[in-house]
């Protein structure tokens, strides 16, 4: 797997005096604020010794994080740890996190002496002092190591925009003098917008660009140009192509301008060549001569052609292209990318790894079994259909187009039944119940149902005929039509009571079971006349209401029960008096007179006196409602002080 | 043409969509954005019905079907197979089997003709999916896998199999399918072939992180838009070493 250098993720690194700042105000806030001298000592002493530890943990933890998150140039790709050396000076970066690092460590021990100390601390103004002196001393350790933070952040800063290069992908990297080309290669194999202007030097860092290439991702890196003098002459732009070139498993475009527009002349760029071709071993090697449109290489002079000649050997091969004409340009691309896949695969072959891919390279072919033929089946429509546009007026409604319409996601309900495919297409809209009397009706879904269902209809038909469902003739004679009659009389009246019963009792105050006793208003009770008219009314003939009232009537008294309101009743006259409270005046109860009544009034009135004053509900309220006034509580008291306000 | 697609900010389109040469089955999710994807490359050609199964959108994973038949699992819902029913065409056999591996996708791979199933199958099922689906079963596992549906995609014309699928099993199982057989991933380097991708004879759909050299890999092995399973070994051999070593 490709490995990934990404450094933008290094959290950025306070100033000095920011970081003290920090770390400070995170220790007030996240430690405890009150102590009184009257607290235990050994409180004292824990209260500020929590101060001071907690505000080394904080540094520490500070400073170990800057440590942890910025790379180790020995653990990171050799490509990156000499471009920071190039970039950052390696030797000013290492004692920068050499110099955090001790920062922490002395943090770490002037903690560890002040925790020791407060120990034997015997007051809280020594205690205090001690704290104060701790985070004093921690403060300048840190404000010592200002240079190195504004440094680190520096380098931070810088490192966060570095291009993301992938030290072991497939690379084109384009290198050669200032001004020939190289941006606008970069800007029309790419999509990288480099900035390409008339003058040397416009490219001052390296830049990265991608573009695809037979199914795979390769990146490109443009460099900034180089001039042809020694390794140790050579600027920190400079240097930044020379690592690229020294590390990068890439395959190398050494652009050559002939028509020496750029400035130096056809001998200078060869020259420079010969002095980095150690660079290019190992790595498909192209001499682009570029700007084609105004000097092609057969157009330069025959010492110059020399010249070029000289230099392409060992595998170096002449590409040639012009990015203002568009010429050449993607033959170019090709012929590089070309030449380096054939090297990679060529490497990768020879490697071990090779097993888990040649099963991938394997299409393995089916050995014939049988005669069957098994064609593919394609509808013919697919051949026919047009190919979606969305960007054509005429393309196809989507069911996303209709939700966009429809209020968009969340909104939109889409037709799930719009395209059901039945044989009738009004029935799309079908209401089906899914539960019909008790029973699932998808249980008694059947293919056959039609079918069964003209067959049962048949063997109905034939027991009909056969006469299974043919009934004595039931008619009816007078005495049924008579019985029917008086039900429907006895109906209509029953509805009518009910009716009047609600209203009446709806409109009248209900009474209590005594009060309905002495009114002895039920129908039980009324004489036998009242009663034969009543059953009159409720629809028996004369003779049955005359003969039922009068069996009623000849209750016998004594072996029978009564019904209670029945007795009641009877016994009215006697309780009368008695089904009405009367109040009475209990206040002047259980007193000889008036006068005695006066005293004992006057006692209890002094025995309330004490009650009432405390807020009392009785003698038996004992509660307290409130255990810590707030009143009494609030504000600030000074130590020492407890005075109320 | 093969298609990019995600349901719902998930690669694994093969969990949530059925595609087959009659029919395409698309889980009901919350924007249409998945199903129209399938619609505009199949809308006028084969029906795309939005479904669920059993309540849930994992239907590709639930279903196992070809042009023939859709096999469902016994916890799809009547209203589910009546829906069903109503939007495939007449031609299309459906039947609800009673099955303890219930994932009949993740167990049934199949095209037209022949079908890999899991080895532990009812033999009851295997029948019904011999007749509902008129295949050849054979019971058979792929990189020493059970789950031979999640593993492989195979339409009528090829197929993808588990990137360490050995060269002598892809001999075997591509005779046994009768359609050159490829290993390889998706979802830039995902090894569950099935539900990374979706495929009938004339289209694929692949999860939106696969990368364009799998994507190749899978036009080709796949026939589809003319292309030849042997640019697999022609054309795109450097790039494929390239790409996985």
């Amino acid at each position: 797997m490709s490995s990934i250098y990404n450094f933008k993720k290094i959290a950025p690194v306070p100033e000095a005096g920011d970081f003290l700042d920090i770390v400070l105000s995170k220790t007030q806030r996240k430690t405890p604020t009150v102590v009184h001298p009257g607290y235990k000592i050994t409180r004292i002493r824990q209260f500020y010794m929590r101060k001071v530890k907690f505000t080394q943990d904080s540094f520490d933890e500070k400073l170990r994080q800057i440590l942890d998150e910025f790379p180790v140039l020995d653990n990171v790709h050799p490509f990156y740890a000499d471009l920071m050396n190039v970039l950052y000076d390696k030797d000013h970066y290492k004692l920068a996190l050499g110099q955090i690092n001790t920062a922490r460590h002395l943090i770490d021990a002037v903690a560890k002496d002040y925790v020791r100390l407060l120990k034997f601390g015997d007051s809280l103004y020594r205690c205090k002092q001690l704290k104060r002196a701790a985070l004093g001393r921690m403060a300048t350790v840190m404000k010592r190591q200002k240079d190195s933070l504004s440094y680190l952040e520096q380098v931070r800063q810088h490192l966060a925009r570095l291009p993301s290069i992938d030290p072991n992908t497939r690379t084109l990297l384009v290198c050669g003098f200032p001004n020939v080309g190289k941006s606008s290669f970069m800007n029309k194999v790419t999509r990288a917008d480099v900035d390409v202007q008339p003058y040397a030097f416009t490219t001052k860092s390296l830049f990265v660009g991608h573009m695809d290439y037979k199914y795979l991702r390769w990146q490109v890196i443009d460099t900034p140009g180089i001039l042809d003098h020694s390794l140790e002459e050579r600027n920190t732009i400079e240097m930044q192509s020379i690592t690229a070139l020294a590390h990068l498993r890439a395959a190398v475009l050494f652009f050559a301008d002939l028509s020496e527009q750029c400035g130096y002349s056809v001998r200078e760029q060869m020259s420079l060549f010969e002095s980095i071709r150690p660079l290019f071993a190992n790595k498909p090697t192209l001499l682009v001569v570029s700007k084609t449109d105004v000097c092609t290489l057969d157009d330069v002079s025959a010492e110059d052609r020399a010249l070029v000649d000289a230099v392409v050997r060992d595998g170096v091969e002449v590409a040639q292209l012009s990015s203002f004409l568009d010429r050449g340009v993607i033959e170019t691309r090709n012929l590089a990318c070309e030449k380096l896949l054939q090297q990679r695969v060529e490497m990768k072959l020879k490697g071990a790894q090779l097993g888990g891919v040649l099963n991938k390279l394997n299409v393995a072919q089916p050995a014939r079994r049988d005669e069957v033929a098994r064609p593919a089946h394609i509808p013919e429509a697919v051949a026919k259909r047009r190919r979606y546009d969305a960007h054509d007026p005429q393309r196809m409604v989507l069911e996303r187009d209709l939700e966009v319409e429809g209020g968009g996601a969340g909104v939109y309900s889409v037709d799930l039944k719009k395209k059901y495919q039945l044989a009738s297409d009004e029935w799309r809209y079908d209401t089906i119940p899914e539960i019909m009397d008790g029973k699932n009706v998808a249980d008694f879904v059947d293919p056959d149902i039609e079918e069964r269902l003209a067959e049962l209809e048949r063997e109905e038909e034939k027991l009909a005929a056969e006469g299974l469902y043919d009934s004595p003739d039931d008619e009816e004679d007078d005495e049924d039509r008579r019985i029917r009659a008086l039900a429907r009389r006895i109906r209509e009246r029953k509805q009518i009571i009910a009716q009047e019963a609600r209203i009446n009792n709806s409109s009248r105050a209900t009474l209590t079971h005594k009060q309905k006793a002495i009114a002895g208003a039920s129908p039980a009770t009324a004489a036998p006349e009242a009663m034969a008219e009543h059953l009159r009314k409720l629809g028996l003939d004369d003779d049955a209401a005359a003969a039922t009232a009068s069996r009623i009537a000849r209750k016998r008294q004594r072996s029978e029960s009564r019904a209670p309101a029945v007795e009641l009743a009877r016994r009215s006259a006697s309780l009368a008096p008695r089904a009405l409270s009367v109040r009475r005046d209990r206040s002047t109860m259980g007193f000889k007179d008036a006068h005695q009544k006066a005293e004992s009034d006057k006692s209890r009135a002094r025995a309330l006196r004490r009650i009432a004053h405390l807020g009392r509900r009785g003698e038996a309220d004992r509660s307290i409602q409130s255990k810590m006034p707030k009143h009494l509580f609030t504000g600030k008291r000074s130590n020492g002080t407890n005075d109320r306000r | 043409m093969a298609v990019r697609a995600q349901f719902e900010n998930n690669n694994e389109i093969g969990v949530f969509s059925k595609l087959t040469n009659s029919y395409c089955l698309v889980a009901i999710g919350g924007s249409e954005n998945f199903y129209s994807v399938f619609e505009s490359e199949l809308g006028d050609v084969v029906p795309v019905i939005h479904t669920s199964i059993a309540g849930t959108r994992i239907i590709g994973r639930l279903t196992a079907g070809n042009r023939r038949g859709l096999l469902v699992p016994n916890s799809t819902t009547d209203q589910e197979l009546q829906h069903i029913r109503n939007s495939l065409p007449d031609s299309v056999a459906i039947q609800r089997i009673e099955e303890r591996l219930s994932a009949l996708g993740n167990v049934i791979a199949c095209n037209d003709y022949v079908a890999l199933v899991h080895p532990d199958l009812d033999r009851e099922t295997e029948e019904i999916i011999a007749d509902v689906l008129g295949v050849e079963v054979f019971r058979q596992t792929i990189a020493d896998n059970v789950l031979v549906g999640s593993y492989c995609a195979i339409s009528n014309q090829g197929g993808l199999v588990h990137p360490r699928t050995s060269v002598q099993d892809q001999d075997e199982l591509s005779s046994l399918l009768q359609i050159p057989l490829v290993a390889g991933t998706v979802n830039r380097g995902s090894d569950v072939v099935g539900a990374g991708l979706v495929v009938n004879d004339w289209s694929a759909f692949a999860g939106m992180d696969t990368t364009s050299t799998e994507l190749s890999v899978i036009e080709s092995i796949f026939k589809i838009h003319d292309a030849n399973p042997s640019a697999i070994v022609g054309d795109m051999r450097d790039s494929l070493i390239d790409n996985y070593s």
